[in-house]
């Protein structure tokens, strides 16, 4: 079992330029983390920092409550933004050296290389020189080197980026695997899409800042408030008579509403906490027959533009 | 499994361990060392074949008297060749253990033939002209062989005094005891504290494996170096551990493989030398080479943490000619000083306290026997201290610069750098 990874107030600069700002946020046990963020938000230099390549200028860096040690440090499993092996090493003896390097014996380290390679169907290319593999399965053995001295937290950054649709759902798959063994698993992503699947908690960082970290549920509920799908087949004379204003209508009726986006019968309609929703169901039934009415949850990536905005 | 707490120690030996595996499986590592060994062993047996040859020479004859003596010459000649065959041609020369083994024939010409001339065409090696055994002329061109003119002088003096006993009425067994006595065992009691070879070759042998040693290891750090930048390694490695034992471990692997790489070439060349007979040249290499791997192994780590300083200085193994001139100056420009100052005397005397010359030229005055005992501990000490601080300076110029991958540095803003990057 993992304990919990926490940054307090970790602020960096780099020169005159704050990478990090009052940077807060935990990464819990047993639950993946998502790290969204544009290029140079500060995602890559918050992991360093939590790796203990880079220096806090400010605020620190926990596990299990306490200031993280170069103990702890030595059993994250780390994949670089940049990636990082040797290219004129065989396989199996850089995954090796790396064990050794985290502190493992080489018959331990070697042991568990070869299993890592077998499970990742590399177990054949284990004697050839990295850089004679395709791209893909560097990636792979990327991941091997991340996983073999079976880390108690997992810091990857961006570890779809490069992927094929096939290695994607096998990394996620990976993840999920980890995190369900208890351990934290944190990492950055662009792809927005995926985090909101594979993602427990998320993190947002803009420019420095962290501007929404928490339960990826209660982040989507809460950030832009509640939001309801309402399509309606309307009465043939109503249609074409009132055209795409019906829904304007519509929602101007209910108190505490707004339009959100339209589809032809399909209405995207915002609530705020007080407006009541049977309202709008009513509203709804009297412009037509409703064919659906359900409470829906932002997209990640809505929500993103909203909060980056 | 746990893994378990990786000390510094422990640490180092892994990053050690990795060099060294790297270095043996290298083929270019592989290759140079055995041409190095090829050297050495042809440098060894070649001087031992050419001196173990038996030389063949003519001698131009004229009169009774030297045929007399030069057909006696010869028998001598052949007769050394199976007598002493532990003692190598080169020192019986010298008169190490009795006369030279030697192929002569003689050349026996007419009255009246122009001898002079032979020897000066070099039909002939030499010549001897005399009708009396007592009065002989040795004639030779610009010098007369070694091998003849001993063998000559010998058959000469054998024959005389055979003469002069006989006329004395000595009977045959006398004659033979007085022409062929036993010669002394030859024991050298003070043998030149130059051994066979020229202390001077010594040192430039120990010079150049020195020079040679310290640029392709130093090449190989900074490669190594850099090769962890570029392919951004260095990043997984520094998250497990401080930088200053991946730095230690880097200058241990590649010190124990160039200290090896020395202790067996110069194994190989006294084994060669030993299995050549030439017990004397071990023995003095022996003696000489307990003060330069003593400075070799200061004087490589004296300047390995620089060396890898100028690979962490570059992002790219293009860049490297560039960050690495000034390391290769301090090399190049200490060898040829040592060279140039082989001759001793002040300016030798001087350079051997300088850190960068020491570690050729203290060696050097203690094998060319004009250093006092405490000499090259003190020239040791300069090193050591001198070793320390670059250790220290490149510690922090690596620690600034090596998880810098955008471009190249100076050690100006590697020094600079140090304070914000690193815990």
């Amino acid at each position: 079992m993992g304990e919990q990874l926490a940054l307090h107030g970790v602020t960096r600069r780099f020169g005159d330029r704050t990478a990090l700002d009052d940077v807060s946020f935990t990464v819990r046990p047993g639950r993946t983390t998502g790290f969204i963020g544009a290029n140079g938000a500060g995602k890559t230099t918050a992991m360093r920092v939590v790796l203990g390549v880079l220096a806090a200028d400010a605020g620190q860096v926990t596990y299990g409550g306490a200031p993280i040690t170069p103990a702890v440090r030595r059993r994250i499993g780390y994949m670089p933004e940049e990636r990082g092996l040797y290219p004129r090493m065989r396989v199996l003896d850089q995954l090796v050296h790396l064990g050794r390097v985290h502190g493992m014996t080489t018959t331990a380290a070697r042991e568990r290389s070869s299993g890592l390679l077998e499970e990742l169907g590399l177990a054949e290319r284990s004697h050839d020189h990295l850089s004679t593999l395709s791209l893909g399965n560097q990636q792979r053995v990327q991941v091997a080197a991340a996983l073999v001295h079976d880390p108690a937290l997992l810091v990857l950054d961006e570890p779809f980026s490069g992927l094929d649709p096939l290695a994607i759902d096998a990394m996620g798959e990976l993840l999920r695997e980890r995190a369900s063994a208890g351990i934290p698993v944190l990492f950055s992503s662009h792809q927005l899409e995926l985090i909101e699947r594979l993602c427990d908690d998320i993190v947002i960082i803009d420019a420095g800042r962290v501007l929404v970290a928490g339960d990826s549920a209660t982040v989507r509920r809460s950030t832009t408030g509640r939001r309801f799908r309402v399509r309606v087949e309307l009465a043939a004379e109503a249609s074409s008579v009132a055209g795409a204003s019906w829904a304007q209508a519509l929602v101007a009726s209910v108190p505490g509403a707004s339009l959100v986006g339209q589809d032809a019968g399909t209405l995207l309609v915002g609530l705020t906490p007080a407006a009541d929703d049977q309202v709008l169901l009513g509203a709804a039934q009297a412009a037509g027959t409703v064919r659906e009415f359900a409470p829906v949850l932002p997209s990640l990536a809505e929500i993103y533009r909203e909060v980056v905005r | 499994m746990s893994p378990g707490e990786l000390g510094p120690l422990a640490s180092i030996r892994v990053i050690a361990d990795r060099e060294i595996f790297v270095k043996l499986r290298d083929k270019a590592f592989i290759g140079s060392t055995i041409f190095m060994l090829l050297l050495v062993a042809v440098g060894t047996a070649v001087p031992v074949l050419l001196a173990q040859s038996v030389p063949s020479l003519r001698v131009a004859v004229e009169g009774a008297g030297a045929q007399a003596v030069v057909e006696q010459a010869a028998r001598l000649g052949e007769q050394a060749q199976q007598a002493q065959p532990s003692i190598p041609p080169s020192l019986a020369v010298l008169g190490a253990g009795g006369l030279p083994p030697a192929d002569l024939t003689s050349v026996v010409v007419e009255p009246g033939t122009d001898v002079e001339r032979m020897v000066r065409n070099g039909d002939v090696s030499a010549a001897v002209v005399g009708e009396d055994v007592g009065s002989l002329r040795l004639l030779g061109a610009q010098s007369v062989p070694l091998e003849v003119e001993t063998l000559v002088r010998a058959a000469s003096a054998a024959l005389q005094v055979e003469r002069a006993a006989v006329a004395g009425g000595l009977s045959p067994e006398q004659v033979s005891a007085l022409t062929d006595p036993s010669v002394p065992q030859v024991t050298l009691l003070a043998a030149r504290p130059n051994g066979t070879v020229a202390p001077e070759l010594l040192v430039l042998v120990f010079a150049f494996l020195f020079y040679l040693s310290v640029l392709t290891f130093g090449m190989s750090i900074a490669q190594s170096v850099v090769e962890e930048k570029q392919s951004r390694v260095v990043e997984l490695l520094v998250a497990a551990m401080p930088v200053r034992w991946l730095l230690a471990g880097k200058v241990v692997g590649n010190t124990v493989m160039a200290v090896g790489q020395i202790v067996v070439i110069l194994g190989t060349g006294l084994l060669g030398a030993r299995l050549a007979g030439q017990g004397q040249l071990v023995s003095q290499v022996l003696g000489a080479s307990g003060w330069f791997i003593a400075f070799f192994l200061l004087g490589f780590v004296m300047l390995a943490c620089l060396w890898a300083v100028a690979g962490s200085l570059a992002t790219r193994t293009e860049e490297l000619q560039a960050t690495t001139v000034v390391m290769q100056v301090f090399v190049i420009v200490p060898f040829f000083a040592a060279i140039f100052a082989l001759e001793p005397g002040s300016v030798q005397n001087w350079l051997s306290y300088v850190p960068f010359t020491a570690p050729l030229l203290m060696p050097a005055r203690v094998v060319l026997g004009n250093a006092a005992a405490w000499e090259p501990v003190v020239s040791a000490g300069i090193v050591l201290v001198t070793a320390v601080l670059f250790v220290l300076l490149g510690a922090r110029l690596y620690e600034g610069s090596v998880l810098h991958t955008q471009s190249r540095l100076h050690a100006r803003q590697a020094w600079r750098a140090w304070r914000s990057e690193r815990r």
